[in-house]
């Protein structure tokens, strides 16, 4: 055949099989069910297979996940989802990514609080100089489980890891709080307000201050003035009356240094200012 | 240096640099380190991270790949040719032979290196890794198994032809990135006699994990000075163990 | 000292698959005097190869001792005055001439200024003026084979051995080399070569040694080996009747317009002279025919057989 014969032929030769191609591709369904993720060789398998190249396959896998988890109409793609990250997790422990990733794909889109929690739990092991993982565990206790205790015992670990920053403390008080322990979170509270290094922390201590106090001592003002209608049947005309008669040993400021609202007439004991956090 | 030894060492080196695989094995490794900045856009998180292991990895696979192939042929084609009648008969021993050799082959192999290292260096440093001094650490780390690697293939090369090189030398690499599963192993035996057998393979196979930085490298986390010289000693004692033989053996071999 | 000495030289090699052993020197013994032109002759399988290998320490010997001006040529040092020409030389084609004639210096440890010199007059020794910066995977046969010649003598040797320095070349080229080899013999020089071209052998060699089936068969010097036997005379003539040729010797031959008749060595060629020109005949010419060195390796070869 003539050389420019030979030459056409091969070019269309190579368009005719690009097409093909591509029309044998839109036959397959690539992500059919079948096709999900088989079996997948633990962290140390993967690591000797990939014979000293495992930080790139750690890394591949790592960004195959994302797309994977990430791909919504495969319908089971959790199955496996717990292996893919201990997998990428055993190869290099010290990357940090994949922990709080992977956690937050089981904890939002799979819905497994205690999967997360595991992979974070495992991070924070083999990076005990790491705060984040404490306190993603945490946030996941307190918003999720509703686990107060549980959270609370995180964000401690977290507050004490080096580099934690002021919010943690404050979560940790807050979670104390919430564990109905008022006497340790005032504490704690009073203690982040003396070492607080920006407004934003002082305020958020004053208010909880605010708070714990008030909430500790409007309760007890009210039935003192209780107390003192069950003795002399009426009303007292304000709380200074209650020292008076020696129900108090002195009236109360709340933690502004001001003094609580009194209604003479219903008897009710009142913070002048109105504080948010519900106990739940 | 003698000179004769020079004069095999710069042939040797002339002959690489004047070989067309080596130049695209060097292109491909330049070309798939510079990919890795497109690997890094696809992940979450530490794209500096992904960037940097794609560009080692790669850096690593090629330079790895040029080490064997040129070692391979490079005593087995003096054989077939007859090229190393020129030199044996002239009052060079077998010994200056086989270190200039491998001299000429650790030139080679390390300008190869040292150009990647350079090119992926600058090229971090304009994505914003800045000057990463760590990768360097990793690049002089893989010199030195490079060179073992280099010495593996030159050994066989002495006496086999370059299929069969190629395939104990690739074993050898391959095995020597686990040899840390045999351990465990070693740990699951219960007869003693396969426990000693495991731990002299263990000792006699090459372990190249130990040049294997790259997660320290590439996560920041601390290394062992102690540790880092270990490595380098076991690399020079390995070589210089291969080199021996590779010249022992060398020394029986007649050319008809 | 003898430039050259081979004594009881016994080379083996076992096939890889079988156990078999395969003898291919089975005891040489040789002498090359200084100075001297020695021609090593033998035909193909003979062992000249494997011999010279041994000389050079390319093999080693299974028995016997070569000794190259008094000193064991497995050192690396006795090589420093070899100078070696191997059969089918083959060259690292990336390099050009004088990039190879430098590194073949280098071998010798031999570096430096007068380095240079020496390899711009071995080029232009062995007439390679030119093309000392060509490739060498452009060069031709003849090209290469006197770069290989070049090689031979960076290093000023005292002992040349050159394995079938002629085979491959044209007329002029082996016209130059035997020029070159006689003129290095002037320098003082020992050649030592193998040779299948037996009549350039006749013209140069001053000693012969004829190796077959791994032992040499004959040595000596190349007036004694063809002196010894003139084989016949032969007696060319013509103006002369057949007839009466025919009554002075039976046997005759006719080429050409002459009668030439064949006589035994010894005795008779006077006779048959005078009787042809007794006849009006006329004598063309009377030769001796000794052998040449072709009939001496022919018949040793018949012999062995």
């Amino acid at each position: 055949m003539r050389g420019r014969l030979l030459a056409l032929l091969a070019l269309s030769g190579l368009l005719l099989a690009a097409g093909m191609q591509q029309r044998y591709d839109s036959t397959i369904n690539y992500f059919s069910e079948r096709s999900a993720f088989v079996s997948l060789p633990a962290g140390k398998t993967l690591k000797a297979l990939a014979f000293g190249y495992h930080n790139l396959a750690a890394d591949l896998l790592f960004i195959w996940s994302i797309q994977f988890y990430s791909t919504y109409y495969i319908s089971n793609r959790f199955d496996f989802l717990e292996r893919v990250y201990d997998t990428i997790t055993d190869i290099t422990p010290q990357y940090k990514e994949p922990y709080v990733i992977g956690s937050l794909i089981m904890a939002m889109e799979a819905r497994d609080i205690p999967m997360a929690l595991r992979l974070l739990d495992k991070g924070s092991l083999r990076n005990p100089e790491e705060y984040m993982f404490d306190q993603e565990a945490g946030f996941y206790c307190y918003k999720y489980l509703k686990d107060y205790a549980r959270a609370e015992q995180y964000y401690n670990r977290a507050a004490a890891k080096p580099g934690a920053p002021a919010f943690i403390k404050r979560m940790n008080a807050h979670l104390v709080y919430l564990r109905n322990d008022p006497k340790m979170a005032y504490q704690m509270w009073l203690d982040i307000y003396r070492h607080a290094g920006d407004i934003l922390t002082k305020d958020s201590a004053t208010n909880h201050l605010y708070q714990i106090k008030a909430e500790a001592e409007l309760p007890q003002l009210q039935a003192k003035v209780a107390e003192f209608r069950a003795k002399f049947r009426r009303l007292p005309a304000s709380l200074s009356e209650l020292a008076v008669v020696g129900m108090i040993r002195e009236v109360p400021r709340d933690f502004d240094g001001n003094e609580y609202v009194y209604d003479a007439q219903s008897g009710k004991v009142t913070a002048q200012r109105i504080f948010r956090w519900k106990k739940r | 240096m003698k000179a004769s030894v020079k004069g095999i060492v710069i042939n040797t080196f002339r002959e690489s640099a004047r070989n067309k695989m080596f130049y695209l094995l060097v292109f491909f490794g330049i070309l798939f380190a510079l990919s890795s900045k497109v690997v890094s856009f696809l992940t979450l998180g530490d794209a500096m991270k992904v960037l940097k292991d794609t560009g080692l990895a790669a850096i690593n696979f090629f330079c790895v790949l040029i080490a064997i192939f040129t070692g391979i042929n490079l005593v087995f084609k003096e054989i077939e040719k007859k090229t190393v009648f020129n030199i044996l008969s002239k009052p060079v021993s077998r010994d200056e032979f086989i270190v200039g050799k491998f001299l000429g082959l650790a030139l080679t192999m390390l300008t190869a290196l040292g150009a990647m290292s350079a090119i992926f260096f600058v090229f971090v440093a304009l994505s914003g890794g800045g000057f990463d001094w760590g990768i360097l650490l990793y690049f002089c780390m893989l010199g030195l198994e490079l060179l073992v690697i280099v010495a593996i293939s030159l050994l066989f090369s002495s006496f086999t032809t370059p299929i069969l090189s190629f395939i104990f030398t690739v074993s050898l690499y391959l095995i020597g990135h686990v040899m840390w599963t045999f351990n465990e192993f070693k740990a699951l035996l219960r007869v003693p006699a396969w426990k000693a057998l495991i731990q002299v393979l263990y000792y006699l196979l090459p372990n190249l994990d130990k040049f294997n930085i790259k997660n320290e490298v590439v996560l920041g986390t601390a290394l062992n000075p102690w540790t880092m010289l270990f490595s380098i000693l076991y690399a020079l004692a390995y070589i210089a163990a291969l080199l021996a033989l590779t010249v022992l053996i060398f020394r029986k071999r007649e050319f008809q | 000292m003898k430039a050259l000495e081979i004594k009881g030289l016994k080379k083996s090699f076992r096939s890889n698959f079988l156990l078999k052993k395969y003898h291919i020197l089975k005891g040489v013994d040789l002498e090359v005097e200084k100075g001297e032109i020695y021609g090593f002759l033998g035909p193909n399988g003979a062992g000249k190869t494997t011999t010279i290998k041994c000389i050079l320490d390319l093999l080693a010997p299974s028995a016997g001792e070569i000794l190259v001006d008094g000193q064991p040529t497995s050192s690396p040092a006795a090589r420093r005055r070899i100078g070696f020409l191997p059969e089918n030389p083959y060259f690292y084609d990336y390099l050009s001439a004088r990039e190879f004639l430098f590194f073949s210096a280098a071998l010798f440890n031999l570096s430096g200024a007068e380095v240079k010199d020496k390899v711009a007059a071995l080029i232009h020794r062995v007439g390679l003026s030119g093309h000392e910066d060509l490739k060498l995977r452009k060069f031709s046969k003849g090209m290469i084979q006197r770069l290989g010649l070049a090689q031979a003598l960076v290093n000023d040797p005292d002992l040349l051995i050159l394995d079938e320095p002629f085979s491959g070349l044209d007329p002029i080229g082996r016209k130059d080399l035997r020029t070159l080899i006689l003129s290095l013999r002037e320098q003082g020089k020992t050649i030592f070569f193998s040779s299948h071209i037996l009549q350039d052998m006749e013209l140069m060699v001053d000693r012969v040694g004829i190796i077959l089936d791994g032992a040499i068969r004959r040595q000596g010097k190349l007036s004694e080996l063809i002196a010894r036997s003139i084989q016949y005379y032969e007696v060319v003539c013509d103006h002369i009747a057949e007839r009466e040729l025919a009554n002075i010797q039976a046997n005759f031959a006719c080429r050409d317009g002459y009668f030439i008749l064949t006589l035994a060595s010894d005795g008779n060629v006077n006779q048959v002279v005078e009787s042809i020109i007794h006849n009006n005949g006329r004598i063309v010419a009377v030769n001796p025919v000794k052998m040449t060195l072709e009939d001496i390796f022919f018949n040793e070869m018949r012999d062995s057989r």
